[in-house]
């Protein structure tokens, strides 16, 4: 199944001309399923949750540095990435590999995980769109909580934020694939998310932690696919770091991958296999 | 057979058929367990984490709030292991017209579809919550009170209720709408909050969270009855959002039964 190297270029050629018709496809489903693509957004609202939690915390004693407006500025911060980094393909590849549905996507003439990529891709202005008036009422409530963070800052924020989406996309098709061993890969995953839950910065910034645990922490995946964009985004991130932790997303990226290939070419074997 | 025997023999039979099903797949059953305890271990770290940096939140301290989250275990435990299966089979029913064979059987329907599953891997979370229960009254500075032990019984059983009711509610709705799968999910956010004390929640969310997804009900209710904290107000206040959950449900679900049209006739 690996192309051969010459036919990389071509690959590359029929996936840019499929892309416009691809990205209009991928539209017009999300326009159909608005309802459900909301409800789902809704379901992400659990940093509004730690906002109350810290907030309450934060009004007797600033913690790290964070008082009452900086911890309402990190997680709308949040709820803004989290939005903006999300992906499904795990729950997509999983059911794709277990019903067999596979077979169709393989006649396309480029990677599956390009619709997948740009199914995903297209539904991020979505997703604000949803979003914006939950900011809106937010910054309505402590209209302090805006900060333009500069604009070297905003332009970093958006490199970090490409490689997040990136990141979250390639561990998703990374754990997606185990279906191609596993018949119920989803538990995997899910143990995934309950510790991305604890150490990405989901339910605490980062610095909240003890300082002993902060040296292995920010070398895990987990701040690298939504604290470090975070950070960026709401003017919390350590000028003389953020190359350190750029190229900590970076390599990460790069690490997901090559696995997610690895595991892409081995699965795809098994599963040619088992199907024919 | 008595009227009031009978629907306690099906509840004992469903629950034995469901938990033969769950245990039939073992490799399955075995991974659900280890995923399970460790998704359970996970819900300790925020509260953990946000006791390193303070003493109380909102009044609260760690022993009381470690009640809550025991608390809200068992009420995860009871929604996962339980009424999400049996919801998600429901929605499945109406959609393939499957729900006429239950429909005809001689015993109460939503009796049938509230316990036709369960999920061992949600076992978890009661243990879990037992486990936390136990550590929470042992670092609280004083035992309760039998009475406050009572109340606490009598307020839980009510939070249970309306949990119920509110899936009953949801489940209703895909007579109506066949797509509410998402719902779920946006319950299962709604429930998050429970882990938290209530105080910690104000203004209108706290009024959300106790009147229209009546999560407090069931755990930052009982936990104050246990520090003794309550008061008959409270008590009044969480029996009438239990009934009337219960109440409502039933009644929108006769409701629904009357406008099913079966998928398959």
């Amino acid at each position: 199944m690996t192309p051969a190297p010459d036919r990389l270029g071509t690959t590359l050629v029929r996936i840019g001309r499929a892309l416009p018709e691809l990205a209009r496809v991928s539209v017009s489903r999300h326009v159909a399923y608005r309802a459900e693509l909301t409800l789902w957004i809704l379901t992400s609202l659990l940093p509004l949750v730690m906002l109350a939690v810290w907030s309450t915390v934060t009004e007797q004693a600033v913690i790290a540095g964070y008082g009452q407006t900086e911890v309402a500025r990190y997680f709308v911060a949040t709820l803004i990435v989290r939005q903006l980094t999300g992906a499904w393909v795990v729950w997509e590849l999983g059911f794709l590999i277990r019903s067999g549905r596979l077979n169709t996507e393989l006649l396309r003439p480029f990677p599956p995980l390009v619709v997948q990529a740009t199914w995903m891709i297209t539904a991020l202005p979505f997703r604000l769109a949803v979003l914006s008036p939950i900011v809106a009422a937010l910054v309505w409530w402590r209209p302090d909580l805006l900060a333009f963070p500069g604009w070297t800052a905003l332009g970093l924020t958006a490199v970090s934020l490409a490689l997040a989406w990136a990141l979250n996309f390639l561990v998703q098709v990374c754990f997606g694939m185990l279906a191609f061993w596993f018949d119920r890969s989803d538990g995997l995953f899910e143990l995934w998310t309950s510790l991305w839950f604890l150490l990405s910065g989901y339910v605490a910034p980062m610095a909240f932690f003890p300082d002993a645990w902060r040296g292995w922490l920010d070398w895990l995946p987990f701040r690298a696919t939504l604290g470090t964009p975070v950070e960026l985004l709401g003017g919390f991130s350590d000028p003389s770091r953020v190359g350190l932790d750029l190229f900590r997303q970076a390599a990460w990226v790069v690490v997901a991958f090559v696995l997610a290939r690895v595991l892409w070419t081995r699965g795809l074997a098994r599963y040619g296999a088992f199907g024919s | 057979m008595g009227s009031l025997t009978q629907p306690l023999a099906v509840l004992g039979a469903l629950v034995r058929v469901s938990l033969m099903t769950g245990m039939q797949y073992r490799a399955n059953f075995l991974a659900d367990v280890a995923t399970g305890a460790i998704r359970t271990l996970s819900t300790l770290g925020p509260v953990l984490l946000v006791y390193s940096r303070t003493d109380t939140i909102a009044g609260w301290t760690l022993p009381e709030a470690l009640l809550v989250l025991a608390l809200y275990l068992l009420m995860e435990g009871f929604v996962g292991g339980v009424i999400e299966p049996n919801l998600s089979m429901v929605v499945e029913g109406v959609r393939e017209g499957s729900l006429d064979l239950i429909l005809l059987r001689p015993a109460d329907a939503q009796l049938m579809i509230s316990l036709r599953t369960v999920a061992p891997s949600r076992l978890w979370d009661l243990v879990g919550g037992v486990i936390v229960g136990g550590w929470a009254l042992a670092t609280l500075p004083s035992l309760p009170t039998p009475i406050d032990v009572g109340v606490a019984a009598v307020l839980m059983l009510s939070g249970v209720a309306a949990v119920y009711g509110l899936w009953i509610l949801a489940i209703c709705l895909s007579f109506w709408f066949v797509r509410v799968d998402n719902l779920r999910f946006v319950l299962w956010s709604a429930f998050d909050t429970g882990m938290w004390p209530i105080p910690v929640f104000q203004g209108w969310i706290r009024a959300v969270l106790t009147y229209l997804v009546p999560v407090a009900v069931m755990t930052s209710f009982p936990a104050m009855a246990i520090t003794g904290r309550w008061s008959p107000a409270l008590v009044a206040q969480g029996l009438a959002i239990g009934v009337a959950f219960l109440g409502i449900s039933r009644w929108t679900w006769r409701r629904a039964l009357a406008s099913y049209t079966s998928a398959s006739s």
